[in-house]
């Protein structure tokens, strides 16, 4: 067996845990967030004029990216998942891009970030988000291959559920 | 090992064409996050799990194959996903313990 080399980026501190997903009486507003309790929160509690109700989770999990050469490490608290081109419609913007990409090599994946309290997505820093880059391609062995993690720049967390975008969902639900 | 010598030893049924290469280690997961956090590039996954997700998570982490137990099948979708992302995916009728016995056995740790 080869012995790979080192990744100067290296994903570390993998937290299990569960993104759960609520919603608000009267509002209908829906929002998800990350639980690394031992088990998901079911209770309903009241938030201003709203009361959030348990709708969802599934098992997930939260990392940090180390910078081995500087022993720097960046949480991504605010990742919920990572949304692989493929899996958007086809025709899509986005689908079209990632196939143009693909053809020389490169896989492109959207990072969809948890919802801030007032609903809106959290942002990923784009120094941070270069650093999840390197984590993933620091790792790849296949020659010419490369993984292109964005922001989402076109919109795609509007346009899709939760359930499509959490990587566990459609084990969970089976349960 | 080379992921042909596997497929053949096993008797594994090719789903997509084998993109054969060598075989660094074996990962057993049907959770996908708890792939992509532990996987390691040049593994061998085996899953029941037939999402399009498996995929996606393979080739984020640069999986060479899945091979599915318990005879699991994908949609037609997933495979030309998996043929083109070159991550050969394979299915047994053996379950996930008796697929890592007979991987263990070929020399495969």
């Amino acid at each position: 067996m080869r012995e790979a080399p080192s990744p100067r980026y290296q994903l570390v501190d993998s937290v299990p845990g569960f993104v759960v997903v609520e919603r608000a009486a009267p509002s209908n507003q829906s929002r998800c967030y990350f639980c690394a309790e031992a088990t998901a929160p079911k209770e309903a509690y009241r938030e201003g004029d709203q009361e959030w109700h348990f709708e969802e989770a599934a098992q997930s999990f939260q990392f940090s990216v180390r910078d081995n050469a500087t022993g720097e490490v960046a949480r991504f608290h605010e990742l919920l998942g990572l949304l692989y081109y493929a899996c958007l419609e086809p025709g899509s913007k986005l689908h079209r891009i990632g196939e143009v990409a693909h053809s020389v090599g490169i896989s492109i994946y959207i990072a969809i970030t948890y919802d801030s309290p007032d609903g809106t997505p959290c942002e990923v820093a784009p120094s941070k988000l270069e650093w999840l880059n390197r984590a993933f391609n620091d790792r790849i062995r296949t020659p010419g291959k490369k993984i292109l993690i964005l922001p989402d720049l076109f919109g795609i967390q509007e346009q899709v559920s939760s359930g499509q975008i959490m990587l566990d969902f459609s084990l969970t639900t089976m349960a | 090992m080379r992921l042909q010598q596997i497929a053949d030893k096993l008797g594994l049924e090719k789903l997509t064409p084998v993109f054969d290469q060598d075989i660094d280690g074996v990962y057993i997961s049907d959770m996908i996050s708890d792939v992509i956090a532990n996987a390691k590039p040049g593994n061998l996954l085996v899953t029941v799990q037939v999402h399009a997700n498996a995929v996606a998570a393979a080739n984020l982490v640069d999986v060479c194959a899945i091979v599915l137990a318990q005879g699991k099948r994908p949609s037609d979708d997933v495979l030309r996903m998996a043929e083109k992302a070159k991550i050969t995916v394979l299915s047994t009728p053996l379950n996930r313990w008796q697929v890592a016995s007979k991987l263990y056995e070929v020399g495969l740790r």
